[in-house]
């Protein structure tokens, strides 16, 4: 094969590894991520994080080292926004309240990419200004935290099941991306951020595409504000700082370029979600009073470390062609479901008394008597035990690396993985939602 | 009336339009605004004698005035009648030309003025002398920056930054009582002095094309670090140079890390910050109760350094001023006249041709970075003698500030040009502004958002990049 693993989805290796690693040791350290609620919860309390990077992605891609580290306080500014005028009274409507999110976030955006096109500032520059004017803006329109989120969102930042709004809302960020990579405006726009000159030589209509890109990461950046709104069910000029610091060192994670022309959704979703995963894992050690420090310490850390790792990354590309991020991601996926799969159900469930079968009920069945060893069922020893489960794991492993290898040189997955990773999925939401009043697997205790 | 056999007898001095339609035109005019006078001036109730004579005088000037206007006029469409197809074409160009040329000027000024009367017409406390001046001085510096600066090929971020720093101070000095007054000054170079220190490894880091966001975090590091090792006995000199060399080690790291990341200077810098600040608590709160907080005496001598009261030598201000003006004095010399600092312009301005004389790049970046380190944690201990007390945000103001410094003072963020001579007129610009700000009662809030809307006009002045068709 010529082209094996595209180069660009190597880069997702690392963000996949560290997030495998990062939920294993999450689900086993703090149980309670794998209930109904934890889920939930989780979901509500990550969704503007991974919209802000989402923001930032579509930026990033568009080159020219534009990190907007205005993202932070222009969600805080649209949440303030909300919330002034739902206490005003003026808003109250979901409608108008998406407009008014989307509609504030673009404007911003549009203004952004009009700024870098005409006035030919540098995109830092121009999101410096943005981040100072932004956030003094913020404080003066709501000087303290406060303020009440519109009617119908309240309900949205409880976090008691996983089938929120909120949910509705990434999944649908999520998937309008993919479906915008499918366009020819995502090919110009990577295209553009790989290489301004070549993409304007070569035709590309540059002014547009840019303004496109910020007008995308304008409507993910409004989206997260409304997130942002029903997770604190009400307004917060304060948090902008920390919004931004948190979504560029998630964005860094998920290994998009910030010189520009790499990135996607995929990765901005795995850095954002590891991120939050590094909250929770350190929040369930006691560190006491020096836990917010830790944190601080522990994020920074990351973020050089998986710096690092960028760079190593062309490396192990080369070495270990074997395997693609989909197939790493695949196997990887398995592991961490068996272990969620495992924490989830652990203890749950009685176990069952081996029901003795009647000589009678097998001579109905069968027209000649089973061979018995004897009466009470098939005897097996401990070693002999394990011999057949590592002998089952070894073909299992066999084919499994079998379907790997043949998978490493495309680009997506194929059919048969998709299946395979929806069916552990379904296993892992029927464990989690269905357990408590089921006898699927067996009598609850 | 007395008006017109008034101006009719100055005919032959006066020009007068040729159409006596616009003579009529002019004289109603006149009439109508004189009228209107008379109006305004009957319903403020002043003196009857006064109010005819206003009027009189208004409706004489104002008709002189517009037949002056409609005589050039005629004078210019006469002449233009008269010229060929190719003489219009041409002016026409130069008209265009002279647009083209000027219309960002143009569209500024406009903007200004529309936004000034709208102030004035919405806000009655608007309309006061002091504003008015203080829109003439604006007209005028657009109009400095613009035209004049121009003739200063290389120093022109610098002109434009001066004259504003002129204006600011002109401003001020009309609007705020006291704002001269010497502790007023001092103040202002106090903290000049402290974002002026902070701010050169910035300078340094931005003349090679890099960024460096950890100076807020070895501030606040630095800040806490400093106490903490005075409440633990080590005598205070020593600490002090311990954590200006700690300083020039987390400096050294992200020198080091960031060549090795190229591009990413901005990421690795806001990484290892955030890792020192949370490290430094740590470490500090390890057998406290107040988990980052440090409590403990500044000594004598670093309070001093520092505080509004200090003395330098005898003399009533503070030394950290002295320090500052000392470490810019050797900054611009030593930039400009020494062959590392040469060396560090070629870099920045471009790394290939450099490191093809044989200038190491890697050594200039990790050295840049580590001063930048040493001078941010010199920053950090001497605002732990100006406040007396140990606190970890006593950095953050300075995240985007330094970076503000220099991009005001027209140092580029893409390297090679600049210098820290610029950085002290940004730094300057901004601690002006911050005092009149504060002067005309505004919060905090309302500075961060001017400062934000201040740096883009500033840098759109001479910070633009080539339109991409000029450099294929």
């Amino acid at each position: 094969m010529a082209t094996r693993a595209s180069s660009a989805n190597a880069y997702l290796l690392v963000p996949i590894v560290l997030m495998a690693a990062l939920l294993g040791t999450a689900v086993i350290r703090g149980p309670s991520l794998i209930t109904e609620s934890g889920i939930g919860s989780a979901v509500i309390v990550a969704a503007p994080v991974i919209l802000a990077t989402y923001a930032l992605m579509v930026l990033a891609v568009a080159g020219r080292g534009t990190v907007d580290l205005a993202v932070g306080p222009l969600l805080a500014f649209i949440n303030v926004v909300i919330v002034k005028l739902s206490t005003a009274e003026i808003l109250s409507s979901p409608i108008a309240t998406f407009i008014v999110a989307i509609g504030l976030g673009m404007l911003y955006q549009l203004l952004f990419a009009l700024i870098v096109i005409w006035v030919r500032v540098q995109p830092i520059i121009v999101a410096l200004s943005g981040f100072l004017a932004l956030t003094g803006i913020n404080l003066v329109i709501l000087p303290r935290p406060g303020g009440v989120a519109p009617e119908f969102m309240m309900s949205w930042g409880a976090g008691t099941t996983i089938f929120s709004p909120v949910l509705v809302i990434l999944v649908v960020a999520t998937l309008s991306w993919y479906l915008f990579t499918a366009s020819t405006f995502y090919t110009n726009l990577k295209m553009m951020g790989y290489d301004e000159r070549a993409a304007w030589t070569s035709g590309v209509r540059t002014d547009v595409v840019r303004i496109g890109a910020h007008l995308i990461a304008g409507v993910y950046v409004g989206l997260g504000a409304i997130c942002y709104t029903a997770l604190i069910s009400s307004g917060d000029p304060t948090q902008g700082q920390s919004m931004t610091l948190t979504a560029i060192t998630a964005l860094v994670l998920g290994g998009v370029a910030l010189s520009g022309g790499r990135g996607g959704v995929t990765g901005a979703l795995l850095g954002a979600v590891s991120l939050w995963l590094i909250g929770y894992v350190l929040a369930t050690f006691n560190f006491g009073a020096i836990q917010a420090f830790m944190t601080q310490m522990v994020y920074g850390i990351i973020l050089v470390l998986s710096l690092l790792l960028t760079l190593l990354v062309p490396v192990i590309a080369r070495y270990v062609s074997f395997i693609s991020p989909w197939s790493a991601f695949l196997v990887l996926g398995v592991i961490v479901l068996s272990i969620m799969m495992q924490v989830g159900t652990f203890d749950t469930y009685a176990e069952v008394a081996p029901v003795a079968v009647e000589a009678a009920t097998s001579e109905r069945y069968f027209l000649i008597e089973p061979a018995r060893v004897a009466a009470d069922g098939f005897r097996i020893s401990p070693v002999q035990a394990f011999a057949l489960i590592a002998g089952l794991g070894a073909i299992a492993i066999v084919l499994a690396a079998r379907l790997v290898d043949a998978e490493s040189g495309a680009r997506k997955m194929g059919p048969f993985l998709y299946l395979f990773v929806a069916a552990m999925l379904i296993a892992l939401f029927v464990a989690i939602i269905v357990q408590p009043d089921s006898s699927l697997f067996g009598v609850p205790k | 009336m007395t008006e017109r056999s008034d101006t009719r007898g100055r005919v032959s001095v006066l020009p007068m339009p040729k159409s006596i339609a616009l003579v009529w035109l002019n004289i109603g005019l006149s009439l109508v605004v004189a009228a209107i006078g008379l109006g305004v001036g009957f319903a403020q109730e002043v003196s009857a004698q006064r109010v005819i004579l206003f009027t009189i005088l208004t409706a004489t000037v104002l008709f002189l005035l517009l037949n002056y206007i409609v005589a050039a006029f005629e004078a210019n469409a006469a002449a233009r009648a008269e010229e060929t197809e190719d003489e219009q074409e041409e002016r026409s160009g130069r008209t265009r030309k002279l647009w083209r040329n000027n219309r960002v000027l143009i569209i500024a000024m406009a903007g200004l003025l529309v936004l000034y009367l709208l102030l004035t017409a919405a806000i009655p406390e608007f309309r006061s002398i002091k504003n008015l001046i203080g829109f003439l001085v604006l007209e005028l510096i657009l109009l400095f920056a613009f035209k004049v600066s121009g003739q200063f090929a290389s120093g022109r971020s610098a002109f434009i930054g001066l004259i504003v720093l002129f204006a600011l101070i002109v401003i001020s000095a009309f609007s705020i009582e006291g704002f001269l007054s010497g502790p007023n000054i001092k103040a202002i170079l106090l903290f000049a002095a402290f974002l002026g220190i902070a701010s050169v490894g910035q300078t340094m880091v931005a003349l090679l094309g890099g960024l460096d966001l950890s100076i807020p975090f070895v501030i606040g590091s630095s800040n806490i670090a400093l106490l903490f090792l005075i409440t633990l006995g080590v005598p205070s000199f020593v600490a002090f140079g311990f954590i200006l060399v700690l300083g020039g080690i987390v400096g050294l790291f992200n020198g080091i890390m960031s060549y090795r990341l190229q591009g990413q200077a901005l990421i690795v810098t806001l990484g290892s910050g955030f890792a020192l600040a949370g490290f430094t608590q740590i470490m500090t709160s390890i057998g406290s109760q107040f988990a980052g907080n440090v409590f403990g005496t500044v000594p004598k001598w670093l309070s001093n350094l520092a505080a509004m009261n200090g003395k330098f030598i005898g003399m009533n201000f503070p030394p950290t001023i002295a320090i500052w003006i000392i470490i810019a004095i050797v900054m611009i010399i030593g930039l400009r006249t020494t062959a590392w600092g040469r060396n560090l312009y070629a870099l920045g301005g471009n790394r290939r041709s450099a490191s093809l004389i044989g200038v190491s790049e890697f050594k200039y970046w990790v050295g840049c970075y580590t001063i930048s380190g040493v001078f941010a944690a010199l920053t950090g201990s001497l605002l732990l003698g100006w406040s007396g007390g140990a606190f970890i945000g006593v950095g953050d103001p300075y995240l985007f500030t330094t970076l503000a410094a220099v991009v005001i003072g027209g140092t580029s963020l893409l390297g090679g040009n600049g210098g820290y001579g610029f950085t002290v007129i940004g730094v300057l610009v901004l601690q002006v502004l911050t005092s009149f700000l504060q002067g005309i009662g505004l919060q905090y809030e309302w500075q961060q958002f001017i400062f934000g809307l201040l740096i883009l006009p500033m840098v759109a002045l001479y910070g633009r990049s080539p339109h991409i068709r000029a450099t294929v």
